[in-house]
This record gives structure tokens, C-alpha cells and sequence, in this order.
């Protein structure tokens, strides 16, 4: 919920506004979202016009997870995004008894991760979220373990 | 996806007291093989997929999921996997 749609059903709640008032404040701040979308929306069909290759060299290609161990041990690997997308769709076609086994032995290493959720349309709004991803860990013991996308 | 497989497997491995090893493997060798077996597979598959399919099995996808398979080694193109420890390095890239 939006802080000023909050504000606006406190205001009610302690009868500062009248039921009345509050719908058409919600009205009024529902209409000026949209407002705001459409705006962002032409915007990008605005920047998005002629040529889309540079906007599509833009985008993340790799997804690179890095580990620096305190006792010295490195690993650094670089996945192609592609590669992540195809292993997410696979994981929609593992059939039912293989992923069982798959889920169970996760499971068993402490990762409850359900793939049969995973829903092909889900996909594409995992791997755009990725791109956007960035996960820097700093342990106590020294470790460094840091995922990103570039 | 890629415009074209994983050609090269270039393998690099740096042991301890010993000299470096660099292994070039040429993968589009091997594409021509792998993609005469991926055919012979895919008549396999899209029978058992009729039948599993006749048998009003719930699960028939397995034409799908062989071509899913290939697509994500076809997408394997620019991994990079590189391991090093105090006294080894290990450096795997798909070119």
C-alpha cells in the first residue's frame, strides 16, 4: 500500500475525513498513478523508437558470482543470462518423479525450494528481476561472496 | 539465445610444482555426433510422448524437454568457471 493511500484511510479511521471524502481522495490519487504510468509508459515507447540494439547491448548479458574465501580459496564464475533462463525453463519440464527426488535432496542440504511452483510465465519476471540483483556478503569469518549482474 | 554453440572448451589448469596444463578442446567437432544421437533421440521421444500421451499419462513432455536440454547446452556458450586455491588454479571457459 502507497504512503499517501495509508495517510488517507488513517485520516478516516480517526475521523478527520468523512467516508465520502476518503473515496474521492483515493479516486483522485488512483487517476494520478495512472497519470503517471501512461507518462513512463510513452516515455519508453518514446526512447525505445528506431533502433533498439544499443538499448538491448545495455542489458545485463552475465550474471557473475564471486567467492573470496578467508583461507585464500577464490571462485569466480561467469553465467550467461541466456544459460539461466534456459536452466529456469527446463526446470518446468523435469517430470514429476525426477523432481520429487530433486526437491527431497535439496531438502535434505537445507534448500526447500519447490521448482513444480515454478510457472513457465514466471520466468521472464525472475531473470528481469536478476538483472537488477545484487548481492554482496561480507561473513564474519572473512568470507566475501558477492552476485551480481553486468 | 546464442547465435551460434559452444565451439571451444578451453580448460586451464595450473597444479602445484608441476607445469600448466591448457587443454583446447574443439566442441564443434563433436556438434555433428551430437546432433545425428539428438535426431535418433528425438524419434524416441516423440514416441514415447504418443504413447504416454494414448495412455492419458499426465506427463508428456519428453520431445520438449530434449530440445529444452540442447537449447541450455547451446546457451553454455561464455561460461567462464574459475577456482583457485593457494596452490591450484582452475580456469574452464566456453567460448
Amino acid at each position: 500500500m502507497s504512503e499517501d493511500r495509508s495517510r488517507i484511510l488513517k485520516m478516516l479511521a480517526e475521523g478527520k475525513i468523512t467516508a465520502e471524502e476518503a473515496e474521492r481522495l483515493l479516486d483522485a490519487l488512483d487517476a494520478r498513478a495512472a497519470g503517471t504510468m501512461d507518462s513512463a509508459v510513452s516515455h519508453l515507447r518514446e526512447s525505445i523508437k528506431g533502433d533498439p540494439g544499443p538499448l538491448l547491448d545495455a542489458l545485463p548479458k552475465y550474471l557473475y558470482v564471486k567467492v573470496d574465501a578467508e583461507n585464500g580459496d577464490k571462485v569466480d564464475v561467469k553465467i550467461p543470462i541466456a544459460l539461466v533462463r534456459s536452466g529456469l525453463k527446463l526446470t518446468s519440464l523435469i517430470p514429476p518423479q525426477a523432481m520429487d527426488q530433486i526437491n527431497d535432496s535439496m531438502a535434505q542440504h537445507g534448500m526447500s525450494i519447490d521448482f513444480a511452483n515454478l510457472k513457465p510465465e514466471d520466468i521472464d519476471d525472475l531473470v528481469a528481476a536478476l538483472r537488477e540483483t545484487e548481492v554482496s556478503v561480507d561473513s564474519a569469518n572473512g568470507d566475501k561472496v558477492r552476485v551480481y549482474t553486468a | 539465445m546464442n547465435a551460434l554453440p559452444p565451439m571451444i572448451l578451453d580448460l586451464r589448469v595450473a597444479p602445484p610444482d608441476r607445469r600448466p596444463v591448457h587443454v583446447w578442446l574443439p566442441l564443434f567437432l563433436l556438434w555433428p555426433i551430437v546432433l545425428v544421437l539428438g535426431v535418433l533421440a528425438l524419434v524416441f521421444t516423440v514416441l514415447a510422448d504418443v504413447v504416454l500421451l494414448l495412455l492419458g499419462e499426465r506427463y508428456h513432455h519428453y520431445t520438449i524437454l530434449l530440445a529444452r536440454c540442447f537449447g541450455m547446452l547451446w546457451d553454455t556458450r561464455g561460461l567462464v568457471l574459475r577456482f583457485n586455491d593457494k596452490a591450484t588454479a582452475v580456469e574452464m571457459t566456453v567460448q
